[in-house]
């Protein structure tokens, strides 16, 4: 079987960089219960994973809520501004 | 499958004073510059940065995605407001007849619609939020009426997201 070879290449790009990530910060607006809400909708989370993810927000200040490519994490990013929730890209620590 | 329905019941009172606050806000969007960095903290929270350590990124994603959200704003907002109008007329608190003030009036929001009241009632929150200075959750002034329409927006919030999931 032969791999493309742009394959091999993003593999090995996966490697050695981190992947990306989503933060949610906490805020002393937005309600516990939107921000779940919005987990669920955007992300499809389950309840109980949407809820904690939420009360790490809450207690920690912030919480990774996807990781993965940048372009993908930035496409994340404009969806929580658009719900009204603070959040940024970083580079994970690998 | 008929698109799921919420039916949210408010005073004529209320629909006039959100109706009231929906133009204000829809005045305050736009005039805002579209892509240059908002002066307006209460503006700006609404399109924050997406990197806290590196500027330049930030300036890039904000010149790619501020101008949209905005308007997304902006057309929710007037999304709610026109759910808001009886027989196509946009309730102004002044002119509701004592009367009729506190009469109940029904509104029937479909998913789209629904959505939009979600994103602007943070969006309005968040708008007051930085207005009135609050940087805690409980931070509240009782002489200040507008911390009133604050929790009055969050209370409505909250019915919303109780009303879908029943």
């Amino acid at each position: 079987m032969t791999i493309p070879l742009e394959q091999v290449d993003l593999d090995a790009d996966a490697r050695v960089s981190p992947p990306w990530q989503t933060v949610v910060w906490n805020d002393p607006v937005n309600l516990m219960t939107y921000v779940t809400h919005v987990f669920r909708e955007y992300f499809g989370y389950s309840p109980d994973r949407a809820e904690s993810l939420m009360l790490a927000v809450h207690h920690v200040g912030h919480a990774v809520v996807a990781e993965g490519a940048r372009e993908q994490m930035e496409l994340h990013v404009q969806a929580m501004h658009d719900y009204g929730l603070w959040a940024t890209v970083r580079q994970g620590d690998g | 499958m008929t698109p799921r329905i919420v039916v949210l019941e408010l005073a004529q009172l209320e629909a006039a004073h959100l109706s009231d606050l929906l133009v204000q806000f829809a005045d305050l969007i736009r005039a805002s510059a579209p892509e240059a960095p908002l002066e307006d903290p209460a503006v700006a929270r609404l399109v924050p940065d997406a990197y806290r350590d590196d500027p330049e990124a930030a300036s890039e994603f904000r010149g790619l995605t501020q101008a949209d959200l905005l308007d997304r704003r902006r057309a929710d907002a007037e999304t709610v407001l026109a759910s808001l109008q009886q027989d196509g007329v946009t309730l102004r608190p002044h002119e509701l007849h004592e009367s009729s003030a506190l009469e109940a009036m029904t509104v029937r929001l479909d998913p789209g619609q629904t959505a939009a009241w979600l994103r602007t009632l943070t969006a309005l929150r968040l708008v007051l939020a930085a207005r009135l200075g609050i940087a805690q959750e409980d931070d509240r002034d009782p002489e200040d009426p507008r911390f009133g329409v604050y929790d009055w927006l969050g209370f409505r919030l909250e019915g919303l997201l109780q009303a879908m999931e029943d």
